[in-house]
């Protein structure tokens, strides 16, 4: 059985070498900001070199490997992997001091204090990590998508195998995570787009999905959910109701039943797949589609440089309607998007929920299949995109720093629809992701105040 | 399903239900067969000269006469698109539209009868834009003729009562599966108020029977299908998938043909009223001639035949209720009767330059291998009224057939009015 | 006869390591784990702890009955391979017992090193290399006034420091001129073999024992220049030497130890050997050589199961390299790599940086060659050898870092290793 775990994860990018979390490390372990016991070391570059990619700031700490040649080294059986936390325990009653375990860590994770007289590690806190919560910039993390992939792996896949999905499609991905999460106690929406195109309402007679699903138009799949809501809700039984619906059928025709749904509260979690445009029939523009993008419906040449007109932030409009749950997700940050989907799921049942989930498309957006996670990183790194959260009593909550994006340029520069831009194209680009930043910050300023 | 049925039995005031005398409008009347058919889900969106109906329905609910949920939605393409999600739920639906919001509908509306789910909308006729119009009109009905919906026109506001009711358990019929528009004339047979008589509540559930919309097609957890996989292509299973579903579709539909007759026949035999299920033949059986009408125009086409028959002329009716199936055998009957016929309608057929019910009914003609002199007329389009005089017109005019007039063009009733 | 899919020799370091391999790849193969020793497994170098007292003897398993039950894994204890057929895919044991395997590991280790000292072989003395020796030599260090320790490598220093903190009057005699050879050089030796004189132990440095002789209550040690020592304890620690008696007659080439190619496959059809019975690889040249070191053993049995199960992943071993962690009396020796140039491959290597601190204990040997890490040693300097070790392995080039390196080895290790990984 393959087990995931919960990990400590740094963003150097964000590090300015501050080592608060070395002292909170120290203070938790040993009682004092002395940072010869803190189990995470934070190292600063004094004297950077020539290599311009080089960053300034690195880290050593126990990664609490899956396989870990600590512990192969142990003469003595003093560490061992707990499978259920996927901690790497040191047991000082075992421990012989002969450093064999020092070895085998390529990390400098498990180290000789000298002012104690044996090895030390992190164990990162019984899974509450100090470090983590006294990070100013968001450069620690705790990522818990391990334990996440754990729990989820344990449940059945809803969808058969042998979808008909594009190489590196993340919707297939997303999708068949979502269901596992959501169980078998559902009725699942696809609106025509690549969902139903790789199979999973089926083809003459034959289904991918197996619980409910259906195809609904691409207009009407917040209305057709409501009205089978209502019906069990009359009959007293307590089935989940799935959207998973693409950005055109969500913010372009399928809108105004989206929007009264939402404004009549209907009880259902309404997914956004959100491809920038039409990719399952031909890679056409949509309302989500970005400017600047290449698309068959905005192509580039003398007169036109791509779309001409900005992408309509949906998730926002949703917060407008003042939902019971509205998020942004994206899968490379997938314990975020599993704590939404909880969230949501639960929101569900009172009302509306609202998760709108960034769906990079190798396909339509032109890079290689095995990047899709990679640009789904970038998109929110770049703040191209940005993760957050937002509910009547709460307001809007950022669940990813905003704060230190990295280059905007970094990320269209990966992605073949945005390889024409000219500067002046970037720039707006740049000026608009700071604009929505700005603004979205306003909403979350507000919210603290309410 | 027993359980099922259980819970949604409606624990409410049957009082409401005692076989009585109201004076109501037809959108009151229809609201009212609603109630007798106790719905589960119901969603609407008001539109002239629909909305005194789903205000009736609103009303019924807020008092508890309905126990069902209401569902009132942002525009009737979501009405539809809700009551087909309820339906595929189990749920027994309905709704009510007209004109415009019936073309707003559409895309949705076209696919229920694909779905084959039973479901009764109510249409309270209304002419169709442009110019811009409120008032009644078959239009908007004729419009979707081909959308394969049952469709009923009612020509009398205890007759909108009582089609209402029964065009549940027409469609909920096995061998049917198909939703029903059961047509009102707007304005004459919406607005018009009269006295009819509410049967009782008892009588009417044990003539409505047991419930059951999805067994064949269901978004349940507990029977999990998928709807609607794609179907279809130039090779594999597809096409003749596709073609044998179509079939089945239409089978659906002639099947219907029967089951109305049925249906009315037990509604007369439960309730005591009689209709004429599929054609009614009006003082025809010794008729030289016959007008053909559709709806509410009935009656003052009647009063016009029965002034005509007092001055000699042999001139009888033939009124359409079902016009969808088309009832070829029960048309064609009453045509091998007479010799000429004046079709009337409340709409155009742009394409052929005359009323869509004079098209159809010269299409079933065709069948009766006898050439058949006809005359189209026009008239009652945008709410305008086809008056006994304008009848006893028709008629004259119908009459000129015998004699050997030809006319090139359909009559237009309204024009110098 | 039976019949294991999976069939491994040893239960120690290199046994395991290749059972944890081929459990991740095929996790239902038959698995079969016999071993000569009597008891759940255990790793030789725990054993001076148990010595000392520090370890206890029932505490040191480095895997339980329940790990095999949860694998699937038959272990059988207690039994030795009399003889290998690979041409029948059988292995005999003492018992008379024929098993059939499709893949076959030999993780049999060492043993201890005899030397041919006259008189030794009528003469009562101890070793240590299983969990029965520990016993008994941590039974007789409690009665012993007096100890002589054969061999200054690491069992020998272990067992010095352990009978010297029991109460005993130690004497260490090494052929060779300084203690642990191969991990450190003349100096740094010197430094740890300085600690030990100031606790009491007599280090006797460049000594050939050349006849032992039993007495009453102990023995006696004639050493090459005619010095006579005397003991009631004798703990022969001369080294060790692979156990391949059973290859006999099987055509698995031996030499040394078993001989393996990098994916410690031995010349025989899936037969693989790991761990301390194998002469394996070395990193640093063409050769093939034994080495004993345990981290080492672990690489080589992750490498062999990773073959035996036909992993994809499946790399070439990088080839032995010299790695010692030890501590002795609250002080800190490592080593990674070559240490003295003035013996092996690299001794035409000029880039030395050497720092020395004689009075605190302190020193501290970084060895480059072409700006590539070859070797560091310490003593009481902070490293993670690790790190070390992975600068070595993969050649990392140090030419924009070497000045923080000699600085700050152990920083500028991390930093290094960390932008290495990302």
């Amino acid at each position: 059985m393959a087990l995931g775990y919960n990990t400590i994860t740094f963003n150097p990018d964000k590090c300015d070498g501050c080592g608060d979390c070395m002292r909170a490390c120290s203070q938790a372990k040993a009682g004092t900001d002395d940072p010869v016991h803190s189990r995470i070391q934070i190292l600063a570059n004094e004297t950077p070199s020539t290599g311009e990619q080089q960053s300034p700031i690195e880290m050593a700490m126990c990664r609490q490997c899956g396989d870990p040649k600590c512990v192969s080294n142990c003469p003595a059986a003093a560490l061992s992997k707990d499978l259920s936390s996927g901690t790497i325990d040191w047991d000082s009653s075992k421990c012989v001091n002969c450093l064999l375990c020092t070895v085998g860590c390529a990390f400098g994770g498990i180290t000789y204090n000298v002012e104690v007289g044996h090895v030390t590690k992190c164990d990162t806190c019984d899974g509450n990590p100090a470090c983590v919560k006294v990070c100013p910039h968001g450069a620690l993390e705790y990522n818990t998508s391990g334990s996440v992939y754990t729990r989820i792996g344990d449940k059945e896949d809803l969808f058969v195998p042998g979808l008909s999905a594009c190489q590196g499609c993340n919707s297939e991905l997303l999708i068949r995570h979502t269901l596992r999460n959501v169980g078998s106690n559902v009725v699942v929406a696809t609106p025509p787009g690549c969902i139903p195109g790789m199979g999973t309402v089926g083809y003459n007679g034959k289904t991918g999905t197996k619980v409910p699903v259906f195809h609904p138009l691409l207009t009407n799949t917040a209305s057709m959910l409501a009205g089978i809501k209502k019906q069990y809700n009359r009959v007293g039984r307590d089935v989940t109701m799935l959207a998973l619906a693409g950005d055109g059928g969500v913010g372009d025709v399928g809108f105004q039943s989206l929007s009264g749904a939402a404004e009549r509260n209907e009880q259902q979690l309404f997914m956004c797949v959100d491809n920038e445009g039409y990719m399952n029939t031909g890679m056409q523009s949509s309302g989500s589609t970005p400017a600047g993008s290449w698309t068959s419906t905005t192509p580039v040449g003398k007169e036109m440089q791509g779309k001409r007109t900005d992408a309509k932030n949906m998730a926002r409009i949703m917060m407008m309607h003042n939902c019971e749950y509205v998020a942004t997700a994206s899968l490379s940050f997938m314990d975020d998007y599993y704590d939404k989907l909880d969230k949501a799921l639960a929101a569900s049942k009172r009302g509306f929920a609202y998760l709108h989930v960034y769906a990079p498309c190798p396909t339509g957006w032109r890079f290689p299949a095995a990047e899709t996670i990679e640009v789904c990183r970038k998109q929110v790194e770049s703040n191209f995109v940005t993760l957050w959260e937002f509910t009547p009593d709460q307001g809007l909550q950022f669940t990813r720093s905003v704060d230190k994006p990295a280059p905007l340029a970094d990320y269209l520069k990966q992605i073949g629809k945005y390889r024409h831009l000219n500067q002046d194209q970037i720039d707006h680009l740049q000026r608009r992701v700071d604009n929505q930043v700005k603004s979205l910050k306003a909403f979350e300023q507000t919210s603290a105040v309410s | 399903m027993t359980t099922i049925e259980k819970a949604i039995t409606p624990d409410i005031d049957d009082s409401h239900y005692q076989s009585k005398t109201l004076v109501c409008d037809g959108n009151e009347a229809a609201a009212w067969g609603v109630a007798l058919a106790r719905p589960d889900v119901m969603a609407i969106y008001p539109i002239t000269p629909q909305s005194s109906l789903v205000e009736y329905l609103s009303q019924f609910v807020a008092e508890g006469i309905i126990d069902a949920e209401l569902m009132n939605v942002e525009g009737e393409h979501s009405v539809m698109s809700a009551l087909q999600g309820a339906a595929l739920a189990g749920a027994r639906t309905y709704t009510a539209t007209c004109g415009p919001g019936l073309a707003f509908m559409f895309e949705p509306y076209i696919r229920t009868p694909g779905l084959r789910l039973p479901m009764v909308a109510s249409l309270v006729t209304r002419d169709t834009l442009t110019p811009q119009c409120v008032w009644g009109g078959h239009q908007d009905a004729m419009l979707v003729k081909e959308a394969g919906w049952i469709q009923m026109y009612c020509e009398t506001v205890q007759e909108v009562l009582d089609t209402t009711t029964m065009a549940f358990r027409i469609g909920e019929h096995p061998d049917v599966m198909l939703p029903v528009n059961v047509n009102s004339d707007g304005n004459y047979l919406s607005y018009g108020a009269t006295g009819i008589q509410l049967p009782a509540a008892p009588l009417v559930d044990a003539f409505m029977g047991e419930k059951n919309v999805n067994w064949h097609a269901a978004l349940d957890p507990e029977r999990p299908m998928a709807i609607d996989p794609l179907t279809g292509g130039a090779g594999g299973p597809g096409p003749s998938m596709f073609a044998n579903y179509r079939k089945s579709q239409c089978d659906g539909m002639q099947n219907a043909l029967r089951v109305i007759e049925e249906t009315h026949k037990d509604w007369g035999d439960r309730i005591g009223r009689y209709y004429s299920p599929l054609v009614e033949e009006y003082r025809l059986d010794d008729a030289d001639y016959a007008l053909v009408t559709i709806g509410s125009m009935t009656g003052a086409a009647k009063d016009a035949v029965d002034l005509a028959r007092d001055q000699g002329e042999a001139v009888g009716i033939i009124k359409i209720k079902t016009f969808r199936p088309f009832p070829v055998e029960a048309i064609n009957r009453a045509l091998s009767k007479v010799k000429a016929i004046g079709v009337v309608d409340r709409s155009v057929n742009f394409g052929w330059n005359c009323g869509p019910v004079y098209q159809e009914t010269l299409a079933a003609a065709q069948r009766l291998q006898r050439f058949l002199p006809s005359a189209s007329f026009i008239g009652g389009l945008a709410g305008s009224d086809i008056t006994v005089e304008h009848f006893s017109q028709v008629i004259e005019d119908t009459a000129q057939l015998l004699k050997g007039h030809h006319y090139d063009e359909p009559i237009w009733i309204n024009r110098n009015d | 006869m039976q019949h294991s899919k999976y069939l491994i020799i040893g239960s120690s370091h290199a046994a395991l390591e290749a059972v944890a391999a081929i459990r991740m790849q095929d996790p239902d193969g038959s698995l079969t784990l016999i071993t000569r020793d009597k008891h759940l497994p255990y790793s030789p170098t725990v054993l001076p702890y148990v010595v000392s007292g520090r370890s206890q003897p029932d505490n040191i398993n480095l895997k339980d009955q329940a790990y095999f039950d949860l694998h699937a894994i038959e272990f059988i204890p207690g039994r030795k391979v009399e003889k290998i057929e690979p041409e029948n895919h059988c292995v005999i044991l003492d018992n008379g017992q024929q098993w059939q395997y499709d893949k076959l590991l030999l993780a049999t280790g060492a043993s201890p090193l005899i030397p041919p000292i006259s008189g030794l072989d009528q003469t009562e003395f101890l070793v240590l290399r299983t969990l029965e020796d520990a016993i008994a030599l941590r039974q007789a260090s409690s009665q012993a006034k007096k100890a002589i320790v054969l061999g200054a490598g690491l069992v020998g220093m272990h067992g010095a420091e352990n009978l010297a903190e029991a109460g005993l009057d130690v004497t260490v005699v090494e052929m060779q001129t300084q203690v642990l050879p191969g991990y450190f050089d003349p100096q740094a030796a010197g430094l740890i073999e300085s600690a030990f004189s100031q606790h009491g132990v007599t280090m006797k440095m460049g000594h050939r024992a050349v006849r032992i002789e039993q007495q009453d209550n102990g023995c006696q040690v004639e050493l090459e220049n005619g010095e006579t020592l005397e003991a009631d304890l004798l703990l022969v620690s001369t080294g060790v030497k692979p156990v391949t008696d059973y290859c006999a007659g099987s055509g698995i080439e031996t030499d040394q130890g078993i001989l393996v190619d990098d994916h410690m496959a031995t010349n025989q059809t899936d037969i693989w050997a790991a761990g301390d019975v194998t002469q394996a690889g070395d990193f640093y040249s063409n050769a093939q050589v034994v080495t004993g070191i345990l981290p080492d053993a672990v690489e080589q049995g992750r490498i062999a199961g990773m073959a035996m199960s036909e992993d994809p992943c499946l790399k070439s071993y990088n080839g032995g390299i010299p790695i010692n962690t030890y501590t002795f009396y609250g002080q800190q020796a490592i080593s990674v790599g070559v240490s003295d140039l003035s013996t092996g491959t690299l001794a035409d290597c000029s880039e030395v940086e050497l720092s020395v601190d004689t009075d605190n204990g302190f020193f501290q040997k970084i060895i480059f060659k072409d700006n590539q890490l070859q070797g560091i040693s310490g003593i009481n300097a902070a490293l993670d050898p690790g790190i070390m070790w992975q600068l070595i392995l993969r050649r990392i080039d140090l030419a924009d870092d070497k000045a923080d390196f000699v600085a700050k080895p152990l920083e500028t290790g991390r930093r290094l290793m960390s932008r290495t990984w990302r």
